[in-house]
């Protein structure tokens, strides 16, 4: 194995995600300060973490304390690599699906002189450059630097090593099933025929609320220490399942069981091995396998005429819609939008129905049935409005190219952003009313405030993805700029307050609170109509400016 | 409105920097209507952006232009219902079928639905895609998408074809219905514009061709009209063409190359 060529390839897959934009591509010159920043800032934050917490340590007496401090320390070494194996294989994994989903996604040369091994080797280790890097990095200087403190430096030392390899365990992991996917559901195309792209669709979904029901599950509880005695336990209680062996290393070493520590750290190093070799070979037999093409139609072509034409918009403006249903159907990387709803709903819902060990006061399932009924729409209106313009990709060249106005190109991207988020809040909403049975009149205000921020956020959102769109699409798509997702979330966090702000009064009747706030009294459907209104200016001067933001578009074309 | 004067496009001035690069260095250009003009030139010889110019994908630094007769700064849109285009590399829906497509880009210049089927149809079969227009795009070769790009372009009877590259990845069956089909068009009046670096291509095919160097166009003419530009008369394109962009030195080239 040549690693010389592992590190050209890890190089390849870092500057795969470089801003190419006209103007800017020439003469390139990299930023590397940009590069070093999240690393070199999660190394301050740990060093600053572990030196705060060993400064603590060191300033107890002698006491149960300070014992009892220092065993939570060694507990939480123990667990370390077991809470980053389970991270690092979400991170790496949902990486994996927002992955773009076109050919131009970076490619191993494969007419190059690279070996399966090689390519193997650096996508393992490219899957972690990023977040689960810096959170590795985070976590050792932290590490490191309490252990000054507590004296337990050889322990820190066999920490930080596990948790690079339970890093890297992860990311071979997610190599292995990205391999094994693109075979599968390859089999799954060829044998559902026309029905394979809502098999994907459904099959995506699926996937993620089971992935979050399963997270959840794992991860609620009282806090980080409720996490680390659970991971604790759970690690010496299926002890023999080898990607628990890295903790149950630690486990062995802080008990002095040298040849537990031995058998067990070899154990992980046969393991991680082993995987790799899977991960190879798997590479090996499948890794030119190309998917089959999905048929979608056969015979006769049919023009349909849509539904669409008889509320207004134009064969132009519907079919832009229709498209764009398609995209969010049918491209895997969008489909990643809809976990957003799926996170809100199943949390509160999985809370509700005492999935999650502890009953809900009352006061609690207000804000949860608040929280069901208003959140999931006006969110999705938030993330699909800031990305509908930017999702375009490469191929935005036929916007350009075509006779599309900018107020037909505002309309139909707001159009299909509303109905797609109206979807998303009745499903939620009807999961919700089923699930927590609130009043009539709660569930009318809750969902007709919905409405409102759907189209008042959905404008501010859309507007801000026209003007922040970002058409990069490897090594993922990015469609928008992150400042200007920043500021577009801070924008709409306190324009939703704004909304929404008549109606505290009406919540707070509703909560028995043991004391009163000066609130004015106000008639729950006036509280509604002055929200109507506000929401009202609200969506009609962001969908103005989003007219001068697609006009600027649409001329500064340089694609 | 569409004039009906002499030029389906005129160019004055046109320029176009990038940074410190100059890409289309102050030309003018008149091209009639019914004209079939190649554009040919080195590579960043300022094809492309010449092409874009025209449909209003990049906007020049300086210049006017007026594009079926109409001010291109006034209505870019108007211009765009009546050109077809087919960029360089084509970057289609691949999420999209082959078939869904061609009605999307149909639905996006308002052709009512009959025409659309009967034109798709003829399109499909003439290019030879009958049979994989249910596929999604994801899964057709590059010239596949060449010729999804082509009928996407041809679908709503253009006024004006800007073609980059067209007959890139096509079957020679393919290449030669479109070249064919170009002739045809152009003499009903439809006016095309299109780059090639494929020579035989251009001097078969082009009424005049243009040869642009660093974003100049170094000599504009029918074949004739460049021989004796170049002083090369009875010469071929080829030759031509390398001694007017002064890339003629090629044995030298080789020779150190081989060393």
């Amino acid at each position: 194995m040549n690693l010389k060529n592992v590190l050209r390839l890890i190089s390849v897959d870092v500057k795969s995600g470089r801003l190419i934009r006209a103007g800017i591509f020439r003469r390139y010159k990299e930023r590397r300060i940009y590069q070093y920043l999240l690393y070199g800032g999660a190394c301050i934050i740990g060093l600053l973490v572990g030196l705060a917490v060993g400064n603590l340590y060191s300033r107890l007496p002698v006491s149960e304390e300070k014992t009892l401090l220092h065993q939570t320390a060694q507990q939480l070494f123990t667990s370390l690599p077991t809470i980053v194996l389970l991270y690092s294989l979400v991170f790496t994994m949902m990486g994996q699906i927002q992955r773009s989903g076109i050919k131009v996604s970076i490619q191993p040369p494969y007419w190059l002189p690279i070996t399966w091994g090689e390519h193997t080797l650096a996508a393992s280790f490219a899957h972690i450059i990023g977040l689960p890097l810096a959170s590795i990095v985070l976590l050792s200087t932290a590490v490191f630097s309490l252990s000054i403190f507590l004296a337990e430096l050889p322990l820190a030392t066999i920490t930080i090593l596990a948790l690079l390899a339970s890093a890297f365990l992860a990311s071979t992991t997610t190599e292995i099933f990205r391999v094994l996917q693109v075979r599968i559901t390859g089999s799954v195309y060829k044998s559902s025929g026309k029905v394979a792209i809502w098999v994907r669709f459904l099959g995506s979904l699926l996937f993620l609320v089971v992935f979050y029901i399963v997270w959840f599950s794992i991860s609620s509880g009282s806090g980080l220490i409720t996490i680390i005695e659970t991971v604790t336990g759970v690690q010496g209680a299926v002890w023999f399942f080898p990607y628990v062996w890295l903790g149950m290393t630690l486990s062995s070493f802080i008990n002095g069981l040298t040849v537990q520590t031995i058998i067990f750290s070899l154990a992980s190093i046969a393991f991680i091995l082993l995987l790799f070799y899977l991960a190879v070979k798997f590479n090996t037999r499948f890794g030119l396998y190309e998917p089959p093409a999905i048929t979608v139609s056969k015979g006769v072509y049919v023009p349909k005429t849509s539904l669409l034409g008889k509320f207004g918009f134009s064969s132009l403006e519907a079919a832009v819609i229709r498209k764009d249903f398609k995209a969010f159907t049918r491209r895997r990387e969008l489909m990643y939008t809809f976990i957003m709803p799926i996170i809100i709903i199943i949390a509160p819902l999985m809370q509700y129905l005492g999935m999650l060990g502890a009953s809900v006061p009352s006061e609690a399932s207000l804000f949860l049935v608040a929280w069901i009924l208003l959140a999931p729409g006006p969110l999705m209106a938030m993330m699909v409005g800031i990305m509908i313009i930017g999702e375009e990709g490469s191929s935005v060249w036929l916007f350009y190219s075509s006779p599309i106005t900018t107020r037909s190109l505002v309309k139909c991207k707001y159009a299909f952003m509303c109905i797609l988020s109206f979807a998303v809040m009745l499903i939620c909403g009807a999961i919700g009313i089923l699930v927590t049975r609130p009043s009539l009149q709660l569930a009318f205000t809750l969902l007709i405030e919905s409405t409102f921020l759907i189209f008042a956020l959905g404008a501010v959102s859309l507007r801000a993805g026209i003007k922040g769109a970002d058409f990069v699409e490897t090594p993922r798509p990015r469609m928008v700029r992150p400042l200007t997702s920043v500021i577009n979330t801070l924008m709409c966090m306190l324009l939703a307050v704004v909304t929404v702000s008549p109606l505290i009064p009406y919540a707070m009747s509703l909560i028995s609170l043991p004391f009163t706030i000066p609130l004015p009294e106000i008639d729950v459907y006036v509280a509604i109509s002055i929200s109507a209104v506000i929401a009202f200016v609200i969506t009609f001067v962001f969908y103005r400016m989003a007219f001068k933001n697609a006009a600027e578009f649409l001329t500064k074309a340089e694609v | 409105m569409v004039a009906t004067g002499e030029y389906a496009a005129e160019l004055r001035g046109i320029a176009k920097r990038y940074a410190d690069i100059v890409a289309v260095d102050y030309i003018d250009l008149d091209i009639k209507y019914g004209e079939i003009l190649g554009l040919l030139g080195p590579n960043g010889s300022g094809k492309s952006t010449t092409l874009k110019i025209i449909l209003g994908l990049v906007k020049p630094d300086s210049g006017s232009m007026k594009v079926l007769g109409i001010n291109a700064e006034e209505d870019p849109v108007a211009i765009k219902r009546l050109v077809g285009y087919v960029p360089e590399s084509p970057r289609l829906y691949e999420f999209l079928t082959g078939l869904e497509y061609l009605d999307f880009t149909g639905d996006i210049y308002g052709i009512n639905a009959s025409d659309k089927k009967t034109r798709i149809e003829e399109y499909l079969e003439a290019l030879d895609l009958e049979g994989r227009e249910g596929d999604m795009i994801s899964s057709y070769s590059q010239g596949m998408k060449q010729k999804i790009a082509l009928i996407s372009a041809f679908l709503h009877k253009p006024k004006l074809l800007i073609l980059d590259e067209p007959l890139n990845a096509l079957d020679p069956k393919s290449a030669r219905i479109v070249k064919d089909l170009l002739r045809e068009l152009a003499a009903k009046g439809v006016t095309a514009i299109l780059s090639t670096h494929v020579l035989e291509i251009a001097q078969a095919m082009c009424d005049r061709i243009a040869i642009l160097y660093e974003g100049r166009i170094l000599a504009l003419g029918n074949m004739e009209e460049l021989r004796k530009k170049a002083q090369l008369p009875g010469s071929n394109l080829e030759d031509v063409f390398l001694k007017l962009t002064g890339t003629g030195a090629i044995k030298e080239i080789v020779e150190a190359l081989l060393k």
